[in-house]
């Protein structure tokens, strides 16, 4: 009974201490004299809070709280003071770090935040030294720190100040307070990486909700943020094993809204940085659960029309999937079909060297099921009239594992490509396209000139029997009209 | 059509188009369902059509889309509504496939379909349905179920109503928040068919649970419905539950929040009454108008004069006033745009007195606004001033503000003054215009940019409409035919397109004897565009004037033209004559 209490206690302390800080806005900080004020208020508010339990049993509570708060001045250096000390002085230096100032405010005097700065970089050494010890105040203290200082909701995307008004302004915002954060966040990265860190007491502070608003932070527009947090997030993934399952389902949620609903994320390329370490570490066989994710959360993500900011991270993803599992590679190109881009041709060559690093690890098997839609699109895409995307389309038959398979199905696959290929000869504008057309044929006629030239005579018969085929649908659907309007509607 | 027709299967042709590779042949097919469905009539259509397209949901995204959509208007094709139901099956497919747009669209025309529907329908297979997606294994049958409780619920006996509440309780709880938010965002159209005793308890606890999200999207979507959801409370209801919910947002720490908030405030003014406006709304209202964040203030600055039209006028000059002039002179030029598209509207609520004293420094100081943008905004609302304190106290002001953004030089800054000069005209009179702002009509004739040019001749049509025939002669007509001997083309174009423009206003006699005679002489033009050009104008002007002038004068200068070595003003030379012979055909 005790015990459950104990547990509860400073996660709810957490939380409403939280409140306090956030509720109030800048124009608070100002009516604060100094900053030893305020930290020895938030020291009284907690010390009376835990009174209650003090009087239970100090025994059972670990002291350290309310020593460092009340006895140890956090302004001392670390090297000041005793060993016994120095826990102490640790987590009110940490503390002292919750009163997160205003930084767009340029009047405010730059004193307290000189201090806090200093105070940061002296953890961070402390910290780096190995010489911090985090029992379970310490963990506590250092999560409110950095929940209170990272949680943020970040400012709109400024419209452009200049009057021009039509200049695309794509200048990434910048947090003022950077320089504070990018310590909070070494901070927190040491914290994590700790190597004497006990799992089993961090897992309660760095908990669900903690997890879930740091991942709202890769949202960040600053690249170094969301670094930072790449980096931050794969190593909670690899310490904390009990919360692995519940980032996994955060991030898909995340990526969901991207896709479904917004189309607007910035962390996007780190998030799946980060899962493709993940993905590599999968058992085999693969949990149906981890195949969802690449069903329901990576194929979709080709679809949003920023797929080049991460579809390098994307591809590693897929490929990595499609490696624990070949049988996987049929599913992967079905999709790579279905969300092919019509008219933008970046997205169009980033498809076509997915696709090539795909069917690369594609087995004969897998490669029958998809093989007539899949030369279909091929077909198109050697047409296309963006002369990069129909020279990078030829340059597939360069790859031996490809031509391997192209060889081995040329019965389906040459009926498919060849009209493209002439219809290239014929009339595409491009000479290195024509050149690589030309020797593609070469090289399809070297394969099997008899089939060749059965495609050649399919075609003409198709050519000359396509105006019939359309007037014959014309007249169809007028045939259909006339039965229709025979028919009277209820 | 052949002589030896094969027998014709409607059901044959649509599974063959939708066998082709061409995605266009199979989009077509299917828009052309109903074709297929009356040749089929309504039996086969039930039998044999509904269920193949049930079966047919691999297709590409577009196709699903349109055949969504087909279905919503299917009802007659299938006998009716006591056949309605077979459309349910294909449409609870679409309701759960991944592309977001296919869903909404199911989800629409189930809710075309479902409104159609007699209630036991109802009862028999649409609440069944609604019941399947709300209980599916993907997130997206769920979503799309939030959408159709509406629809169910008003028909159902009182223990599935009962049984409906709670499933949608259960989808605001769910575990993906992309459900949560559907919830949320359909909360108030399910709230809205809920008995009010229901309302009160099972409808708003969903509300506050939603509202305590711990996803910042879901409360905010929560938000989004709540001026909707107490407008179904009674006025005490609203302020004792929605109330505090709302003033508690406006100072969320999310600016999104308090955005949103901003732009629902005004509504929920309406539906709770005049004395928690004053004691909750105004303050929480005022405190917006003062937020740190600029998208939180262009929100509020743009509900000011709303704002101010439910509050007495004393209220309105205590609170809100003040903050209209902070806003004035706020940083973010886009606040002060906000408020300058609305601010004029104060005009009327405040009255005369209030408006001189209090008002018009403010419209002045925003007409002096650096960016043009909070001028224009100014300028296009004049007339709602002009009718509380007339235009004379703010024409000085006006007058360089107006050739400062005549003069602007990014060329949509000065398209969109010339649309506001026949406003202007009309509100300022003749006399001002004649002064001052005649010279800007001409020289926006000779702008660089095109679309300033033909803005400009358009202006001259309007104005010649506003002020008359007379006018036109003494103060346009003059200055523009000087521009016949401009030597720049293209200003001898311009002036070609204003001709046309004014002939029909002016009149037959003007034309002839103004107009007409410049535009032959642009026909001997060096330049071929002048020529094919008066071409045109020619053509256009064959109905403003007499027979006679036709003939003697349009039809010779055509002829002329249709001999040109020009292939182009040929052919528009051509084109003009067999007008000519249209109409003395008719006439």
């Amino acid at each position: 009974m005790l015990k459950q209490i104990l547990i509860k206690l400073p996660r709810k302390l957490q939380k409403s201490d939280l409140l306090d800080s956030s509720g109030s806005d800048s124009g608070n900080h100002t009516s604060n004299s100094g900053n030893g004020v305020q930290c020895t208020n938030i020291g009284n508010s907690i010390s009376s809070r835990l009174s209650v339990v003090k009087r239970v049993s100090s025994a059972v509570f670990p002291a350290s709280i309310m020593v460092g708060v009340e006895a140890v001045e956090p302004y001392l250096s670390c090297t000041d003071v005793s060993i016994l000390q120095k826990q102490s002085l640790f987590i009110s230096k940490l503390n002292l770090c919750c009163e997160v100032s205003d930084f767009s405010d340029p009047d405010k005097t730059s004193a307290e935040q000189d201090l806090k700065h200093q105070t940061l970089i002296e953890l961070v050494d402390f910290v780096s030294t190995g010489s911090a010890k985090f029992n379970e105040p310490a963990i506590a203290a250092m999560c409110k720190m950095c929940a209170v200082n990272l949680f943020r909701v970040f400012p709109p995307k400024y419209r452009s100040n200049s009057i021009s008004g039509e200049v695309e302004d794509e200048e990434p915002m910048f947090d003022p307070s950077w320089s504070n954060l990018q310590l909070v966040y070494d901070l927190l990265l040491g914290f994590i990486t700790y190597s004497s860190l006990d799992a089993k007491v961090a897992k309660k502070y760095v908990d669900h909700s903690f997890i879930s608003r740091l991942l709202d932070l890769f949202d960040s527009e600053d690249p170094r943020e969301r670094d930072c947090l790449k980096t931050i997030l794969h190593r909670i993934y690899g310490k904390l094993m009990v919360h692995r399952p519940f980032v996994r389902k955060a991030v898909s949620n995340i990526i969901y809204r991207f896709v479904f609903e917004t189309e607007r994320h910035n962390g996007i390329a780190e998030l799946l940085e980060i899962f493709g370490s993940i993905i590599s570490g999968f058992a085999v066989p693969l949990k149906e659960e981890h195949k969802m994710f690449l069903w329901k959360a990576l194929i979709p993500l080709h679809k949003p029309k920023l797929v080049g900011v991460y579809h390098q991270q994307l591809t590693f993803c897929v490929v990595q999937f499609i490696d624990k599992d070949p049988k996987l590679a049929d599913s992967v190109i079905k999709g790579l079909l279905k969300y092919w881009p019509v008219t933008n041709s970046q997205k169009e060559l980033m498809f076509i060297s997915e696709l090539e690093e795909v069917l690369e690890m594609t087995g004969m098997a897998e490669f029958l099921k998809i093989m007539v839609p899949l030369f279909r699109r091929i077909a198109f895409c050697l047409n296309s009239s963006h002369y990069q995307v129909a020279e990078r389309t030829h340059l597939l038959w360069n790859n031996e594992h490809i031509l391997n398979l192209v060889t081995h199905n040329r019965q389906v696959i040459f009926p498919l490509i060849f009209p493209a290929l002439e219809r290239n000869s014929e009339n595409h504008w491009n000479q290195a396209v024509l050149n690589l057309t030309q020797s593609i044929k070469k090289m399809l006629c070297e394969m099997d000139e008899e089939l060749v030239l059965a495609c050649r005579q399919k075609m003409e018969e198709e050519n000359s029997q396509s105006s019939e085929a359309t007037e014959k649908r014309k007249l169809i659907w007028e045939r259909l009209e006339t039965a229709a309007n025979v028919i009277p509607p209820a | 059509m052949s002589t030896v027709e094969a027998p014709l299967y409607p059901i044959a042709v649509l599974i063959d188009e939708l066998k082709n590779d061409d995605i266009q042949l199979r989009l077509n097919s299917i828009r052309r369902l109903s074709t297929i469905a009356r040749a089929l009539g309504e039996e086969r259509t039930r039998s044999e059509l509904i269920p193949f397209l049930s079966e047919n949901n691999d297709d590409d995204d577009e196709v699903l889309l349109a055949m969504a959509e087909e279905l919503g208007v299917f009802i007659p094709y299938v006998g009716g509504v006591e056949h309605a139901h077979v459309l349910l099956t294909p449409l609870e497919t679409l309701c759960t496939v991944e592309e977001t747009c296919v869903r909404d669209k199911a989800v629409e025309s189930l809710c075309k379909i479902g409104s159609q529907m007699r209630g036991n329908d109802l009862i028999e297979w649409f609440t069944p349905l609604v019941k399947r997606l709300a209980a599916g294994e993907w997130f997206t049958a769920r979503v799309s179920a939030c959408g159709l409780f509406h629809i169910a619920y008003p028909s159902a006996p009182e223990t599935l109503k009962t049984e409906l509440r709670s499933i949608y309780g259960q989808l605001c709880q769910d575990d993906m928040p992309m459900v949560r938010r559907s919830a949320a965002s359909n909360l108030w159209k399910f709230a809205g068919t809920v008995e009010s005793a229901h309302l009160k308890a099972d409808i708003m606890q969903m509300f506050e649970d939603l509202t305590q999200d711990d996803q910042d999207t879901v409360r905010l979507l929560a938000v989004e419905g709540c001026a909707a959801l107490g407008k179904l409370l009674e006025p005490q209801d609203c302020a004792a539950r929605i109330l505090p919910v709302i003033v508690n947002f406006s100072q969320d720490k999310s600016w999104r929040v308090r955005y949103m908030v901003a732009n629902q405030l005004y509504e929920l003014c309406e539906a709770v009454g005049p004395e928690p406006i004053r004691t909750d709304l105004l303050p929480a209202y005022v405190r917006l108008l003062r937020d740190n964040e600029a998208e939180v203030r262009i929100a509020a600055a743009g509900k000011v004069t709303k704002f101010c039209q439910i509050l007495s006028p004393e209220l309105a000059i205590q609170h809100i006033l003040p903050c209209v002039k902070e806003l004035s002179l706020d940083s973010s030029q886009h606040v002060r745009a906000a408020l300058a598209s609305v601010v004029m509207g104060m005009a009327p609520v405040l009255g005369k007195d209030a408006t001189i004293e209090q008002l018009l420094p403010i419209f002045l100081s925003l007409l002096k606004d650096e960016f043009p943008d909070v001028r224009l905004n100014i300028i296009s609302k004049l007339d709602q001033v002009n009718q509380v304190i007339g235009i004379d106290l703010l024409s000085q002001s006006l007058l360089p503000a107006i050739v400062e953004l005549a003069e602007d030089r990014h060329w949509r800054v000065r398209l969109a003054i010339i649309e506001y000069i026949p406003l202007l005209a009309n509100q300022l009179g003749v006399g001002f215009f004649d002064d001052k702002l005649g010279g800007l009509c001409m020289q926006w004739l000779q702008d660089k940019v095109y679309s300033i040019r033909d803005a400009a001749a358009n202006n001259l049509k309007r104005l010649a409409e506003e002020f008359g025939p007379d006018w036109a002669m003494q103060h346009i007509i003059p200055q523009v035919l000087e521009i016949a001997n401009d030597s720049h083309y293209l200003h001898r174009m311009t002036l070609l397109r204003a001709i046309s423009l004014l002939g029909p206003v002016l009149g037959s006699e003007i034309t002839c004897s103004k107009l007409l005679p410049v535009v032959v002489n642009a026909s001997k033009d060096r330049v071929p565009n002048i020529k094919f050009n008066v071409a045109k104008v020619l053509q256009s002007l064959i109905s403003v004037v007499d027979q006679s002038v036709v003939e003697k004068t349009i039809r010779p200068c055509l002829v002329e033209l249709s001999e040109d070595p020009d292939v182009d003003v040929r052919y528009f030379a051509v084109q003009g004559l067999q007008s000519i012979d249209q109409v003395t055909m008719s006439s």
